[in-house]
C-alpha cells in the first residue's frame, strides 16, 4: 500500500483551513484562517497564487471555475478561479458561513452559519434562495445529495437533519453528536458527505466511528472503524468514484477504507498531531489533501496502492510500531544507515510473497518514488531558503518522507531506504528575508537596514542607517532589480543576478569616499551569476556561482580572486577577515555538510579557518552568518542556536544562545541581527509564528542574553561555572584584537579578569563548604597569583590547613615549572628580549596599524600551542614590571632589589595568560619593562628614568583584583617563597606571617642570587654598547636609548648575535640551577626570621619598612593566632 | 494642580525609543539614562523621547498599551462597567496627547487611538461627573474613587470640592437646623 506521506508544509496561518481540489485535479486551493485562498500548482508550488477574500475564510469550495468562499464578515463570496477576481456576493447571514457546498453539477450552492440556518443558492441567480430553518445551534457542515433531492446538515445541537431540498422540510433528523453551543467548541467539525455517483449512503463521523446511513430508508447501514483511531474523527470525504472513503480525525490521523468490503486500506498519521480538518480527494488519482488547524497543508500519494485483503492485520501492527518509534526516526533512520538492507529484507520475510530476488528488480520503480519525493523537498528547501517559514515542516518531513518506507508494511515493492542526500541548501545574505516578497530586508545589520521594495508602482531600494550620523537614509530605484545587499560603515553593496541581456553586476556606493565619484559597478562574466556578497573595511567581496570568490577594494579595485571548494552558501566580513560558508558535500537525513574559511585579508593574508566543517544542529540549516560587533565569527542555525569561534580553544565552535528557549510559542523565532560580545548582547528581532518579520509595521529589536549550555545551571555551580566560561569566552576577542594592534581599552579587559577570578573565587568557597577539597585545587589552578594567595588564606581561615598547604605548593610548584620553562628557553632568551624590546618600541606608537615585527609575526602564524608557549615565554618580562612600580612606591632603594624573583611571579602568566597578555599590551608597560631589565646592569643610569617612566604611568600600578582585596592578596601572596616583590616590607610581611612557611628559605637564597640574575645577549651587548650609543645621541633618555640598542642589535649579523647569546648563556645557566635546587622548603619559623633579618640587612636599609613591619607583624601575629 | 502640571509630571513616564547616534550613558540629577547605540531601543522618559523625537535623534516605539485592539478592549470595558476601571497607564491620556502630537509618524493607526482614547476618557468624565451629581444629590459625605488617573481628579477636584464648600455653607446658612441635624448622625 506504500502511500507516499508528502511533507506537511506551510499553508495558512494558524487557525481553521479548508481544501479542495480544482475540477481538473491540477491546483489545490487552500483557504485558511489569515483570509486568503491560495492556489497551489502541487504541494511544492514555491509561489503559490493567494487571494485575499476577507478577514478569515472559514471553507471554499470550487467548481465550474467558481470558487466560494464563506468569509468572517458573515458573506458567501464568488470569486473566479483561477483569476481570482471577486464576482460578487452570493448571500448573507447574520453570523459567518461555517461550510460552503457545491451541487453535483456545480449549480447550486449550500451554505450552513452559526446564526443556524442553512441556505441554498443558485451560483447564477442569488435571488433564488431556499432557507432551511430547524437547527437549534450553528450549523457545522454540509452536503448536497449527489442526485440534488437531498441535502444534509450537522449542527452544534447535535443533530444531523437530512432536508429535502424541494421543499425545505426536514426529512429525518439524528441526534448523533455530542451537544454544545459553538462552533469553536464543537469537538469533532462533522464534515460529513454523500457518497458520490448514486447517493446511496451517507457518511457522518460520530465520534470514533463513522457511521454510514441508507438513502430513502435513513437507516444506519453499518459503521466503520478502526483501531488506529484513537479521537473523534472531524472529516469524511469520499473518493470520486465512491469506493473510497476518508476520515481525519482531531488527533491527526488519517484512515481510509474501502467501503464495500470495509476494510480499511490505509492509515496514516499526521507528522505533529495536528487537527485534521480539511479532506479533499483527486478528482482523478488517488491523492488526498488535507490540511490541519494549524494551517498545513498535507498531501497523501497513492492512497490505497497495491491494497491486498490479506494485507489488513500486518498493516495495522506495522503502523503501530510506526507509532511507536515517532518519536525516535532519528535513531531509527541510523540504524539503516549502517544496515540499509535489513530492514526491507525483514518486511519480505514477513509477507510470504516476496523474496530478495524481487528486491532490486522492484527497487526500481519504488526509487523512482523516492527520487521523486526528494525533488520535492529540494524544492521544499529552495523554498526554505527563500521562505524560511516551511524549513521547519520540511525539516521534520526529511523522516517522515523516508519513514512511511521503513517498516514495510507492504512488501511488494522493495526499495532504497538507507540515509538520504538532503538537497542543498541555496545561498543568502544574512540579515536578509525571503527574495521572493514584495516588501523585505535585504539586510538589516547593526550599521543599518536595507529595504526591497518590488510591487506594481514602485521597485525600490530604501536604505537607513541605524546611526545617522554615518550617512542619512537613502532612496534608490532598483532599475537592475538587486536581490542582494551588504552594509558597512563606508559603503553599500548591491548585486543582482543576471538576465537574458544584462550580466550579473556588482554595484557599490561607496558613500564615505572623498571625491565625487562614490559609485562603481563591475559585470561578472557570462554566466556566471553573483551568489553572495560582503562588505569589510575597505573592501568587498562576492561569490559566484562558478566557485569563485572575487576581493574588491571598495573603491572597485580588483583584488584577489580565489576559487571555493564547493557552491558558496553565504559570506561575511568584518575588518579584514573575511568567511565563507560553503557546501562541502551533500549531507545526509536532513543534514547540511558545510564547510567554513575564515581568512584575514589586511597587510598580511592569511587563512585561518581552512575549510573546516561547519557544526550544525541536526537537520539544521544555516540561516545567519556574520561576525560580532567585536571581530568574532558566529552563525545561527535553523534550530535557533547560536556558536560562536572559540579563540581559546584551536578555534572551535562553542554554542552561546539557543534563541528558542527564549521564544513564547512553538512557531515563533528569533532573527538574528547582530551579536555584540561587550556588552554581551544578542540582537534579535521577535517574530511571531514566522522565521523572519514583515517591513510593517517596523520591527522593533529585542535583547537576548547568552547561555553557554552547560550542565545543572539551576544549580548554584553550574551558574557559576557557566558564568566563568562564559566570560572567558566572550572575552577571546581582546586577545585577538590586541594581537592584530586594535587598540583597546585597558579597563574592558581587566574588568572581565576581575569578573573571571571573582567568579573562581565564588566557586572556592563554594567547593569548600560542600568539602570538595580536591575540586578547590582544580579551581585553583586556573586563578591567578592573587587569587591563589586569597584562597590560600581563605582556605587557611576556614580551618582547611591541608588545603591551604597544597595550595601554597602549589603556587610554588607553578612558580617553578615557569621557572624552568623559561630555562629550557634560556637560548631563545636573547631573541625573546630582542622580542620584548621591540614590542616595547611599537608600544609607543600604539594604534591601530598593526606594528609588528617579523618574530612576531613567525609567531603569530604558528599554532596554538606555540601561542600558548609563547605568551608563557612573554610573561616574565611583563611581570616584571608589576613589583617595580610598588617598589618605586616605597623607596628608591628597592629599585635595585631582588631581580631573580621576578622569574617566579611569571607563575601568573601561566595560571591567565590572558591577564598577562593585557599588561603586556598596555602601550605604557612594555618599555618600562625593558628599562627594568635593563636597571640592574646599568643601576645608575636606569634608576632615574625608570622611575620617571613609572610615574609618569601611574595606572600600571594598579591591581587587577579589587582594591579592598588587594591588600589582603598582597599579604597573602607571602606564603609563596618565590613571589617577586621588591618591596622590603612585603617580604617581610610574608616572612613573618608564614605559618606554613617553608617557603622563606628559598626566598632568600633567591634574593642572594638576584643579582646573578641571566643576562640576555641583548643585555650584554647593549651594557657595552651603551656608550657608543650615547655618544651618538647624548639626548636621549633611557628607553630611546633602549630603542635605538634594538635597532643597532638587530642590524648585526646573526653570527653576531649568536655570539651574544652565548655569552649570555654561559654566564647565567649556572645560577639558575643553583637557584631551582633551593627551590623546596624545610625551613621552619625561626630560621625564617633569621632571614628575615638577613634579607634585611643585605639589602638598601630603608626606613619605610620598619613602621610597616611592625604593624604588619601585629596584624599577621594576630592572624597567626587565630590560626592555631 | 493645573493641567500642565499633571503633563510635568507624566514626562517622567518612561518610554522606549530607538536612537539614531551613540552616546554614552549620561547622568542627570534623577538617574542616568542609556546608553544609547543607534538600532537599539532604550528606555527614556518622555521629556527626553520627545526632545529627541523634535530633533529627529530618534524614532519612538509606542507604549504597549498604545494599541488599537488593546485600547478598544478597555473602551468597552469602561462603557460595560459602572465603575472605573483600571487604565493601562494612570498618565493615559497625558502619554497619548504628547505621544501622538509629537511622534504621530511612529504610531500605527495614531488616528484612532487618538479616538478610542478620547473616547476612553469621555466615558469615564461622564461617569465622574455623574457620580458627582449623585453625590452632590444625595447628599452623601464621602464617595470611593477608585482607578481615577491624576488628570481626571484633575479636572473635578478643585471645582468639586469649591462646589461642595459653597453648597454646604449656604446649606449651614439657610437651614442651620438642618445642618445641625445632620452633622449628630
Amino acid at each position: 500500500m506504500p502511500s507516499a506521506q508528502k511533507p506537511m508544509r506551510y499553508g495558512h496561518t494558524e487557525g481553521h483551513t479548508d481544501v479542495c481540489f480544482d475540477d481538473t485535479g491540477s491546483h489545490i486551493v487552500t483557504c485558511g484562517s489569515d483570509g486568503d485562498v491560495r492556489i497551489w500548482e502541487n504541494l511544492d508550488d514555491d509561489d503559490p497564487k493567494s487571494i485575499n477574500v476577507g478577514e478569515k475564510a472559514y471553507s471554499c469550495a470550487l467548481k465550474n471555475g467558481r470558487l466560494i468562499t464563506a468569509v468572517s464578515n458573515n458573506t458567501v463570496q464568488i470569486h473566479t478561479f483561477p483569476e481570482g477576481a471577486p464576482d460578487g456576493i452570493l448571500t448573507r447571514f447574520t453570523m459567518n458561513a461555517n461550510h460552503v457546498v457545491f451541487n453535483s453539477d456545480g449549480t447550486k450552492i449550500a451554505a450552513g452559519s452559526s446564526d443556524f440556518m442553512v441556505k441554498v443558492v443558485e451560483v447564477t441567480d442569488s435571488s433564488k434562495q431556499k432557507t432551511f430553518r430547524g437547527h437549534d445551534a450553528p450549523v457545522l457542515s454540509l452536503s448536497f445529495d449527489p442526485r440534488d433531492v437531498y441535502l444534509v446538515s450537522a449542527s452544534c445541537d447535535g443533530s444531523v437533519r437530512v432536508w429535502k431540498i424541494a421543499d425545505q422540510t426536514c426529512t429525518t433528523s439524528w441526534p448523533l453528536l455530542q451537544k454544545c453551543n459553538d462552533v469553536i467548541n464543537a469537538k469533532s467539525i462533522c464534515r460529513l458527505g454523500w457518497q458520490p455517483g448514486s447517493g446511496k449512503l451517507l457518511a457522518i463521523p460520530v465520534d470514533k466511528v463513522v457511521k454510514l446511513y441508507r438513502r430513502e430508508t435513513w437507516d444506519s447501514q453499518f459503521d466503520l472503524s478502526d483501531t488506529f483511531i484513537t479521537q473523534p474523527l472531524n472529516v469524511v470525504a469520499w473518493s470520486p468514484c465512491g469506493q473510497y472513503l476518508a476520515a481525519g480525525s482531531v488527533d491527526g490521523s488519517i484512515v481510509v477504507w474501502n467501503v464495500e468490503t470495509q476494510e480499511c486500506i490505509e492509515r496514516m498519521k499526521h507528522e505533529k498531531n495536528y487537527s485534521i480538518c480539511g479532506l479533499a480527494w483527486h478528482p482523478k488519482y488517488r491523492q488526498i489533501a488535507y490540511t490541519d488547524t494549524e494551517g498545513n497543508l498535507g498531501l497523501l500519494e497513492n492512497v490505497g496502492d497495491g491494497k491486498k485483503p490479506n494485507d489488513k492485520v500486518a498493516s495495522t501492527v506495522t503502523k503501530d510500531y510506526n507509532d511507536l518509534f515517532d518519536g525516535e526516526d532519528d535513531d531509527y533512520l541510523n540504524g539503516d544507515m549502517i544496515e540499509p538492507q535489513s530492514s526491507p529484507k525483514v518486511g519480505a520475510n514477513e509477507d510470504d510473497g516476496d523474496d530478495d530476488d524481487l528486491m532490486p528488480t522492484s527497487g526500481h520503480p519504488r526509487r523512482a518514488i523516492i527520487d521523486d519525493d526528494d525533488n520535492s523537498l529540494d524544492i521544499g528547501m529552495i523554498k526554505a531558503n527563500s521562505n524560511l517559514l516551511e524549513k521547519e515542516d520540511d525539516d521534520d518531513d526529511d523522516q517522515t518522507g523516508g519513514f512511511p518506507a521503513l517498516p514495510p508494511s507492504s512488501t511488494q515493492q522493495p526499495f532504497y531506504d538507507g540515509p538520504m542526500p538532503t538537497p542543498k541548501q541555496k545561498p543568502f545574505q544574512s540579515g536578509s528575508t525571503p527574495a521572493h516578497l514584495m516588501h523585505r530586508f535585504m539586510v538589516w545589520n547593526s550599521v543599518g537596514i536595507i529595504r526591497c521594495y518590488n510591487d506594481e508602482q514602485d521597485n525600490a531600494i530604501d536604505i537607513e542607517f541605524h546611526d545617522t550620523s554615518i550617512h542619512h537614509a537613502t532612496h534608490l530605484p532598483n532599475s537592475l532589480n538587486h536581490t542582494m545587499a551588504d552594509l558597512s560603515t563606508e559603503a553599500i553593496l548591491l548585486a543582482c543576478e543576471s538576465t537574458e541581456e544584462l550580466a550579473s553586476k556588482l554595484h557599490c556606493i561607496h558613500f564615505s569616499s572623498w571625491d565625487a565619484n562614490k559609485e562603481w559597478t563591475v559585470d561578472m562574466p557570462k554566466d556566471e551569476d553573483i551568489e553572495a556578497i560582503c562588505l569589510g573595511q575597505g573592501w568587498a567581496a562576492c561569490a559566484t556561482s562558478a566557485l569563485l570568490v572575487r576581493v574588491f577594494t571598495v573603491g572597485g579595485v580588483q583584488k584577489e580572486i580565489f576559487s571555493l571548494p564547493g557552491p558558496v552558501v553565504s559570506m561575511a566580513g568584518h575588518g579584514e577577515q573575511l568567511m565563507i560558508i560553503y557546501h562541502r558535500g551533500t549531507g545526509f537525513d536532513g543534514d547540511q555538510c558545510l564547510g567554513v574559511q575564515l581568512m584575514e585579508l589586511g597587510k598580511k593574508k592569511k587563512q585561518i579557518l581552512h575549510g573546516d566543517p561547519l557544526s550544525l544542529t541536526k537537520k539544521s540549516y544555516l540561516i545567519w552568518v556574520g561576525f560580532s560587533a567585536e571581530g568574532t565569527p558566529c552563525y545561527v542555525d535553523s534550530e535557533g542556536i547560536v556558536r560562536m569561534l572559540n579563540r581559546g580553544l584551536g578555534n572551535t565552535w562553542i554554542p552561546v544562545c539557543n534563541t528558542r528557549e527564549h521564544c513564547k510559542g512553538k512557531s515563533d523565532h528569533y532573527w538574528v541581527v547582530g551579536i555584540h560580545e561587550n556588552p554581551q548582547q544578542l540582537r534579535c528581532i521577535p517574530c511571531k509564528g514566522a522565521r523572519f518579520p514583515p517591513t510593517l509595521p517596523r520591527p522593533a529589536v529585542a535583547i537576548l542574553s547568552f547561555k553557554l549550555p552547560y550542565c545543572q545551571v539551576t544549580t548554584e555551580k553550574g551558574q557559576m561555572e557557566e558564568q566563568y566560561w562564559r566570560s572567558v569566552v566572550f572575552h577571546n576577542h581582546v586577545d585577538y584584537l590586541s594581537k592584530n594592534g586594535y587598540e583597546l581599552d585597558e579597563n574592558t579587559k581587566n574588568q572581565s579578569v576581575k569578573e573571571q577570578q571573582e567568579l573562581l573565587m565564588k566557586l572556592f568557597a563554594l567547593s569548600c563548604k560542600l568539602e570538595r577539597e580536591f575540586r578547590c585545587m582544580e579551581l585553583a589552578d586556573l586563578m591567578t597569583q592573587n587569587v591563589v594567595n586569597l584562597a590560600i588564606k581563605y582556605a587557611s581561615r576556614s580551618r582547611r590547613l591541608n588545603l591551604a598547604q597544597r595550595l601554597s605548593e602549589m603556587a610554588v610548584e607553578k612558580a617553578s615549572e615557569l621557572a624552568t620553562a623559561l630555562e629550557d628557553e634560556e637560548e631563545e632568551e636573547d631573541f625573546r628580549k630582542h622580542l620584548s624590546a621591540g614590542y616595547s618600541n611599537s608600544a609607543t606608537e600604539w594604534s591601530r596599524l598593526p606594528v609588528r615585527n617579523v618574530q612576531q609575526d613567525q609567531e603569530m602564524e604558528d599554532t596554538e600551542e606555540t601561542d600558548a608557549y609563547e605568551e608563557v615565554e612573554e610573561t616574565p618580562e611583563v611581570h616584571k614590571q608589576r613589583p617595580n612600580p610598588f617598589s618605586k612606591g616605597v623607596t628608591a632603594a628597592e629599585v635595585t632589589a631582588p631581580k631573580s624573583v621576578v622569574i617566579a611571579s611569571s607563575s601568573q602568566g601561566r595560571v591567565n595568560p590572558f591577564k598577562v597578555s593585557s599588561n603586556k599590551k598596555d602601550p605604557v608597560v612594555p618599555s618600562a619593562n625593558v628599562l627594568d631589565t635593563m636597571s640592574k646592569y646599568s643601576k645608575k643610569n636606569s634608576l632615574s628614568s625608570s622611575r620617571a617612566v613609572n610615574k609618569q604611568n601611574p595606572p600600571v600600578i594598579k591591581p587587577l583584583i579589587p582594591k579592598p582585596k588587594s591588600k589582603q592578596a598582597l599579604a597573602a601572596s607571602f606564603f609563596q617563597a618565590r613571589i617577586p616583590n621588591s618591596s622590603e616590607k612585603t617580604v617581610e610581611e610574608r616572612e613573618e606571617k608564614a605559618g606554613n612557611e617553608s617557603s622563606e628559605v628559598k626566598v632568600t637564597a633567591q634574593e642572594n642570587t638576584e643579582s646573578k640574575r641571566p643576562k640576555t645577549g641583548f643585555q650584554m651587548w647593549l651594557e657595552e654598547n651603551r656608550a657608543n650609543i650615547l655618544t651618538d645621541n647624548p639626548d636621549l633618555n633611557e628607553a630611546e636609548v633602549i630603542k635605538e640598542g634594538m635597532s643597532r642589535f638587530r642590524m648585526l649579523s646573526s653570527e653576531e648575535r649568536m655570539v651574544w647569546t652565548e655569552k649570555a648563556k654561559g654566564g647565567t645557566v649556572n645560577d639558575l640551577t643553583d637557584d631551582k635546587k633551593r627551590k623546596r622548603p624545610t625551613a621552619d619559623e625561626d630560621e625564617a626570621k633569621k632571614n628575615q633579618e638577613q634579607k634585611s640587612e643585605d639589602s638598601n636599609l630603608s626606613k619605610k619598612p620598619k613602621p610597616l613591619d611592625q604593624s604588619t607583624n601585629v596584624r599577621l601575629s594576630a592572624f597567626a593566632f587565630k590560626q592555631s | 494642580m493645573e493641567p500642565a502640571e499633571a503633563e510635568f509630571l507624566a514626562e517622567k513616564e518612561l518610554v522606549t525609543i530607538v536612537p539614531n547616534f551613540s552616546l554614552d550613558r549620561i547622568h542627570l540629577i534623577g538617574g542616568d539614562l542609556g546608553p544609547f547605540n543607534p538600532g537599539l531601543p532604550v528606555e527614556v522618559p518622555v521629556w527626553l523621547a520627545i526632545n529627541l523625537k523634535q530633533r529627529q535623534k530618534c524614532r519612538l516605539i509606542p507604549p504597549e498599551w498604545m494599541d488599537v485592539e488593546k485600547l478598544e478592549e478597555i473602551r468597552d470595558q469602561e462603557r460595560k462597567e459602572d465603575t472605573f476601571t483600571p487604565m493601562p497607564s494612570p498618565y493615559y491620556m497625558e502619554l497619548t496627547k504628547l505621544l501622538l502630537n509629537y511622534a504621530s509618524d511612529n504610531i500605527p493607526k495614531a488616528d484612532e487611538i487618538r479616538t478610542l482614547v478620547k473616547d476612553t476618557w469621555d466615558t469615564r468624565i461622564a461617569k465622574l461627573r455623574l457620580s458627582a451629581d449623585s453625590f452632590v444629590r444625595q447628599q452623601e459625605a464621602h464617595a470611593k474613587l477608585d482607578n481615577l488617573t491624576l488628570m481626571e481628579i484633575n479636572t473635578t477636584g478643585t471645582f468639586l470640592t469649591q462646589a461642595l464648600n459653597h453648597m454646604y455653607k449656604l446649606r449651614t446658612n439657610l437651614q442651620p437646623g438642618e445642618s445641625a441635624h445632620s452633622q449628630d448622625f
